[in-house]
């Protein structure tokens, strides 16, 4: 039953894969990619009807916009609830053992998660790659800052982002001088602004005897402004003119300028955010051919005993989402690439007995526990408007406090108390059905409720543990026979004493600027965790990642440094699986870099064979 | 019942919108429909009618007096027009108490939905809170970083 081989099969149509199908493809590989979910967006009438779904569903969560597909079935945020010891929760995709529960999601649709990412694209700093040696906490990467500095060029260029420089040089982060970002930077918000002249010259005394002074520095973002002029080094090659990604398909008319929709985080209406459908449709233009299957869920990567090398990639494809009907298929290529999101390559791998050498497999399993505080101020700020956070605190990222505590990112959020108390919906709940208001006093109260609504996300380093894993078992499977995702997970005291830590500076900042604290967080919520006798509820930020680290060492981890398996000579595991820490940022540019790396390193290899 | 005066009277009355951003939004009649179907004829006929003298009256101390004993404070009409308002502002229908339902009766149209898409678009509450709805009619590029728009209530 076996069809055409190719030079790569990949398996999984968001980011990852279409980045390394696109690279090979400018190389005149012949790729196919393997996608488990349905169309998506590609057409546009899909994303319109994405865009609509969105408008109608009434609890909009990330999710919202994406067709329920139990062939392919993703986790809401909405099926998390208490685990009580020794009873797994089941009720939704994830079969979850606690103690915590695991409060991300992605999505499976062709263009994968990045349809409702955010759009932050921030770089790690040089501390984040050592804080084995520089703190005794985590892991030390195989590589360094300034190893991974031409790939961030590289990354940034690729995903589009909207940058400043002078205002991210912090921490230790550098530019090369002859670069830089692709496009002018996001315009801060009023409200960012307005915490910047509020906190001017601010200092904030840790207790572990650090002072910090505040600055706001604005976000790079996944999103289009207006591209630089000029030609910049990226990598070390000089690049013509950055040319900004419109829409794809009949949309490309739209997808210039971001022209605030503030609804980037489920789905930007008019692709002024990245999207991978972008990446996908640039992939499709290259000399070399790509073909994508969608609808097919790959079941199983098969090996040869003796030699580990892999020998073909079975997978199941249906015909009609949600109807328990499928054909078995086969295919076969040089070179195999897992990029189906770290939660789905582990589950993927395990299934197939893949990787076991390290033991790593799975393992590591990490997110940023999201806690908000949030409050009113003292005059109006201007929220929903815009991209959902265009600045935040970065002070705090990295310190010599890391030995006992996480570090945290301090995001400024735009959306008022949207995401933190369901905003401005449950306003009017209140004043209507509470307050009894109505007409124009109702009018003038709800502009006053929502128009002074702060918010900031705390954003907490989680260390890597082996017990926070993915594991598989006969007995979860989804519709089409697949196992589900096992999820063991814990927030642990560090990066809670990290959240503590972030509450009391957040509080600093209310106390200077005049800001009613209005945070509250309630005990039966499944996150709510405590620590010092204080207690907060945690959010999930889809930011999973962890689950198959890069090494220097076939012992201690899964791939090497280009995600290439230590056991299967001819099998990639890229997306942010492969990050040994997670520290602060948004993980997402980081595993861009990371994958591009993968792909260079893959083209050798089949420059090797050919 | 013919035409919607009685339902844009209780309509601007309790929404503080006047009859043009009413109309504008295109919603009069999916949302009179919808309030009708939940209220049943007696109860649709005693709104409209006091929608009527509303409509009639200038804004004002008379029209409060008017609504909060009429309406709010009336058990079957209360649930209703607090729902009307929600639905304004959201597009979307708040299902009736339990002791409402006891009294009047179960209907097929009173479940929590978002009306159409829309009903999402011109929810009140986007202008009313000096913003737009999240996911459409954007204000332009930048547009955050601008002092927010002063209260225009007349
Ligand atoms: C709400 C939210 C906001 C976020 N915001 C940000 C942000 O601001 N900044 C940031 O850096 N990151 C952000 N992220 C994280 C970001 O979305 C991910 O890091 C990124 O999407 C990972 O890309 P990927 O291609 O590896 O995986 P995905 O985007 O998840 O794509 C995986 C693809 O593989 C497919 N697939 C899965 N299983 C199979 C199978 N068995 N067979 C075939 N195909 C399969 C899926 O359908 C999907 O298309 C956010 C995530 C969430 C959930
Ligand atoms: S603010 Fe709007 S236009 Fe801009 S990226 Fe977000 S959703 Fe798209």
């Amino acid at each position: 039953m076996s069809e055409m081989h190719y030079d790569a099969v990949i398996v999984g149509a968001g980011i990852s894969g279409a980045l390394i199908a696109k690279q090979l493809a400018a190389k005149g590989r012949n790729v196919l990619i393997l996608e488990a979910g349905a169309d998506g967006g590609a057409e546009a009438s899909t994303y319109r009807s994405y865009v609509d779904a969105y408008h109608l569903t009434e609890v909009k969560v990330p999710n919202s916009p994406y067709p329920a597909n139990p062939s392919a079935p993703s986790p809401s945020v909405l099926d998390v609830g208490p685990i009580a010891p020794g009873r797994p929760d089941t009720a939704g995709y994830f079969v979850q053992n606690g103690p915590n529960p695991f409060r991300s999601n992605y999505t499976r649709v062709t263009g994968g998660t990045m349809m409702h990412w955010l759009g932050t694209c921030l770089r790690m700093q040089p501390n984040d790659f050592r804080t084995r040696s520089a703190y005794g906490q985590g892991v030390d990467w195989p590589l360094s800052y300034d190893d991974l500095a031409p790939w961030y060029e590289r990354a940034e260029w690729e995903i589009g982002v909207s940058g400043d420089k002078s205002e991210n040089e912090f921490g230790g982060i550098h530019f090369s001088k002859d670069y830089d970002f692709p496009m002018e930077p996001i315009p801060k918000s009023f409200s960012d602004r307005w915490f910047e002249e509020g906190v001017r010259g601010m200092e904030v005394a840790l207790p572990n005897g650090e002072t910090k002074t505040l600055s706001v520095s604005t976000t790079p973002q996944g999103r289009n402004s207006t591209p630089r002029k000029g030609s910049y080094k990226v990598g070390g090659e000089k690049q013509p003119p950055y040319g900004a990604a419109g829409a794809t398909g009949a949309y490309a008319f739209q997808g210039q300028r971001c022209e605030g929709n503030s609804s980037c985080v489920p789905i930007c209406p008019i692709q002024a955010k990245y999207n991978a459908l972008k990446t996908l449709s640039q992939a499709l233009r290259q000399k070399g051919r790509v073909e994508i299957r969608s609808q097919s869920v790959v079941s199983k990567i098969e090996t040869d005993g003796a030699t580990g090398r892999v020998t073909g990639v079975v997978y199941k494809r249906y015909e009609f989402p949600g109807a328990p009907a499928w054909e078995m298929k086969r295919v076969t290529a040089d070179a195999y690439v897992l990029a189906t999101n770290a939660i789905e390559n582990a589950k993927l791998a395990l299934a197939s007995g893949l990787c076991p050498t390290s033991g790593q497999l799975g393992r590591n399993l990490m997110d940023h526990p999201y806690v908000m505080v949030w409050g009113r101020a003292p005059r109006p700020v201007g929220p929903f408007r815009g991209p959902g956070s265009t600045a935040s605190f970065p002070d705090f990222r990295d310190g010599g406090f890391r030995t006992k505590k996480a570090a945290v990112r301090l995001e400024l959020a735009n959306w008022g108390w949207n995401f933190a108390a369901n905003a401005p919906y449950s306003d009017v709940a209140r004043l209507v059905e509470g307050e009894y208001l109505f007409g124009p006093e109702l009018r003038a109260r709800l502009r006053d409720e929502v128009q002074h609504q702060v918010r900031i996300g705390i954003m907490p380093e989680q260390l890597p543990s082996a017990l926070n894993r993915v594991s598989v078992n006969p007995a979860y499977r989804d519709s089409l026979g697949e196992p589900r995702p096992v999820l063991d997970y814990a927030v642990d005291a560090y990066s809670r004493a990290g959240v503590l830590q972030g509450m009391d500076i957040c509080q600093q900042i209310f106390q200077r600027l005049g800001i009613e604290n209005r945070s509250t967080y309630d005990p039966n919520d499944p996150g709510y965790v405590s620590e010092a006798g204080r207690g907060f509820v945690y959010f999930g930020a889809g930011h999973n990642a962890g689950t198959h680290r890069i090494g220097a060492s076939r012992h201690d981890s899964v791939t090497d440094l280009d995600g290439r398996s230590w056991d299967h000579d001819n099998l990639w595991l890229v997306g942010c699986g492969a990050m040994p820490t997670i520290a602060t940022s948004n993980p997402t540019l980081t595993m861009t870099a990371l994958v591009l790396k993968a792909a260079a390193g893959l083209e050798r290899a089949l420059e090797g064979k050919s | 019942m013919g035409d919607a005066e009685g339902f844009l009277g209780l309509s601007v009355a309790l929404t503080g919108y006047d009859r043009a951003s009413l109309w504008s939004t295109g919603c009069v009649p999916a949302y009179r429909k919808q309030l009708d179907a939940v209220a049943g004829p007696a109860l649709a006929d005693r709104l409209d009618h006091i929608g009527g003298m509303l409509g009639a009256l200038p804004p004002g101390p008379a029209v409060d007096a008017l609504i909060r004993e009429e309406v709010l404070s009336d058990a079957d009409l209360g649930p209703l027009a607090r729902s009307l308002i929600q639905l304004w502002y959201l597009g979307q229908w708040t299902p009736m108490p339990q002791d409402w339902i006891d009294r009047n009766g179960a209907k097929r149209e009173d479940t929590a939905r978002i009306v159409s898409t829309r009903a999402y678009r011109e929810g009140l509450v986007w202008d009313a809170i000096g913003a737009h709805p999240m996911g459409a009619k954007p204000q332009g590029f930048g547009a955050w970083a601008e002092e927010p728009p002063s209260e225009t209530v007349r």
